[in-house]
């Protein structure tokens, strides 16, 4: 099943690959976005002498951590699923030997590891120009990455529920930017979580997203207790399961329910 | 004990209805009306291991529908079909590890990579033993001729190619039942032949049951033993292909060429034996039943009127005969059939 999984996840890597200029691209894109982020927030600082509550290095790092873990969290499958419900290639995924959940987990593994390679460029080429806040410890690092991989199911279970609503519509496209949004506002992606006022705070608390990016940076950073640490691992792995039984359900249902187009 | 058996199988769509203009888009917002469509009607058979079976009938009666059921992609409203002792809508997964499908133009190769990534991924999948996968490689390359395309992506391959990719893709794993949902569809001569080949040689050396649905009648001549014929959603002739043409293949066409021919023959002739299907200057086409009158009657009756110089004769190939099936010719023979009866 593992190796299924990890094929899967290679074929998908490969199809990226077939275009050079997909990871010319989208790495140029994710720069030019961090340049961005840091240029703004250099104006604030050189005016105000402030920077949210960071030093200007500690805002620095962070942007380019945001950007670097981004494309893992905001991307994956949901479109391919889509498209594969309206054109009907879903019957064809359905007569495979495995799930179609496994199937497309191995499939967004593969698009996450093209995500994890765009961002790892994004890193190297960035800290050549800025100067970065390095973790304190090796477990510091380990905890920022393991806590960013308990991302992966939750973001591909959201991925799941937003692609079976093309059951439903015959576009996805409005779910798509509400998906992207919510997890850009909360994952702290626009500007860190601490920004924001309270109640949005205590939201954040008991939802998944703030761990998909912020959470990990602010371990990078040294700014989180172990107590913590071990409360956001619980609640990852709750979400975790009480998304995949909503995907699941959500998914049988549609299945179920409507005739398959074409034929 | 047959592979896959179905018992008295009803499926119904449920279609919305729309309503024109702006006060019935309305109403079909707050409302919607469903209207219920029979896409098969109380169908029964059963396919015994190894065989070859054609599934035909028009666009529309039900062929693609059945095969979804028996895949277990459609769940029938009502009736039993057990496929290699599993109910495949219920067993799913385990039963797709039995079949392989092909589905017109949907295809399970990957788009932008080279062929042959996607058939070690379908290795991976099935679970398909090293030297198994190698040796059905060396023997479906030879027979479809892939040698140069396993290399290329999908997208650059032309369609023919792209179905010979898929037939062997879907034949990897060695299934036990493969339903081909028209896979000639669109291709030329030579890539049918070939295609055809590959099922029959398949078919003998392991005694794969393959259903195939088809709009070219060529293909059942020359691979399927049996046919199935779908009409409406029914079921109206199931069995030998030989023994179809006997029963149904009683009309016979010929083609007399005329001349001296003074006035329109058609309006004048009075017979109820034969039919006067084309008229022009000089050619005649006719069509009969071989136990209702003879050619050398008609001949008698038609050289009143002019002078017949040559005359071809033909019997009724299978098209032919689906064509008259199609046209309502046998309809009026089953009496029991309420929904033809409709249909007229």
């Amino acid at each position: 099943m593992i190796k299924t999984m990890i094929a899967l996840a290679k074929m998908q890597f490969k199809q990226y690959n077939i275009y050079k200029s997909n990871f010319y691209l989208f790495t140029l894109n994710r720069i030019v976005e961090v340049i961005v982020y840091i240029f703004v927030w250099q104006a604030i600082y050189y005016q105000t002498g402030d920077a949210g509550g960071f030093t200007i290095a500690e805002m620095t790092t962070y942007y380019i951590l945001v950007i670097t873990f981004s494309s893992f969290a905001l991307w994956g499958i949901n479109e391919d699923i889509a498209h594969s419900i309206r054109n009907g290639q879903i019957n064809r995924e359905l007569l495979n030997p495995i799930s179609y959940f496994k199937y497309y987990f191995g499939v967004n593994l593969g698009e996450l590891t093209f995500a994890a390679v765009i961002g790892l460029a994004t890193f190297i080429i960035c800290s050549f120009f800025w100067q970065l806040v390095l973790p304190t410890n090796l477990i510091n690092f380990i905890l920022c990455i393991f806590i960013m991989l308990l991302g992966v199911p939750i973001t591909f279970f959201i991925q799941m529920i937003v692609g079976t609503v093309g059951f439903y519509t015959s576009s996805i496209w409005g779910m798509q930017i509400l998906r992207k949004a919510i997890i850009q506002i909360f994952s702290g992606i626009i500007a860190p979580i601490t920004l924001f006022p309270l109640w949005f705070q205590e939201l954040s608390k008991w939802l998944p997203f703030k761990e998909l990016i912020y959470t990990p940076v602010s371990i990078w950073l040294g700014n989180t207790q172990m107590n913590e640490i071990f409360f956001v691992i619980i609640k990852q792995i709750v979400w975790g399961i009480i998304l995949y039984f909503i995907a699941r359900i959500f998914f049988n249902h549609a299945v179920k329910n409507i005739t398959i187009n074409g034929g | 004990m047959p592979i896959i058996e179905v018992k008295n199988i009803l499926k119904q769509y449920k279609i919305m209805e729309k309503n024109d203009g702006l006060l019935g888009y309305f109403k079909n917002l707050i409302k919607p009306q469903y209207k219920k469509i029979t896409a098969v009607n109380n169908i029964n058979f059963e396919i015994e291991e190894g065989e070859l079976v054609g599934y035909i009938g028009e666009n529309g009666a039900g062929k693609s529908t059945t095969i979804k059921m028996l895949t277990g992609l459609l769940t029938p409203t009502s009736g039993k079909i057990v496929v290699n002792g599993l109910v495949p809508n219920e067993k799913r997964i385990q039963n797709n590890k039995n079949i392989g499908a092909v589905f017109g133009q949907k295809t399970q190769l990957w788009w932008d990579l080279p062929v042959i990534e996607s058939f070690r991924l379908i290795k991976k999948m099935f679970k398909i033993p090293e030297n198994e996968y190698r040796k059905n490689l060396k023997k479906f390359t030879e027979i479809l001729d892939l040698e140069e395309l396993l290399d290329k992506q999908v997208k650059n391959l032309s369609l023919g190619q792209k179905m010979r990719c898929e037939i062997a893709a879907t034949f990897l794993h060695n299934p036990k039942i493969v339903y081909l949902d028209e896979p000639t569809i669109g291709l030329d001569v030579f890539v049918k032949e070939n295609i055809r080949k590959f099922i029959k040689e398949i078919n003998k050396e392991k005694k794969t049951t393959v259903i195939l649905t088809t709009h070219d009648l060529k293909d059942i001549e020359d691979v399927c033993d049996r046919i199935i014929l779908l009409d409406k959603g029914q079921i109206i002739y199931d069995g030998d292909k030989q023994k179809f043409k006997d029963i149904y293949g009683k009309y016979i066409l010929a083609e007399l060429i005329v001349s001296s021919k003074n006035l329109d023959i058609a309006n004048n002739i009075n017979s109820n034996n034969f039919e006067i299907i084309e008229e022009n200057e000089n050619k005649l086409k006719i069509k009969f039943k071989h136990d209702e009158t003879t050619i050398v009657k008609i001949m008698n009756d038609i050289s009143k009127y002019c002078v017949i110089e040559d005359i071809h004769m033909k019997e009724s190939e299978l098209e032919d005969i689906l064509k008259e099936i199609y046209k309502g010719a046998y309809r009026d023979d089953k009496n029991n059939d309420s929904t033809s009866k409709d249909a007229i």
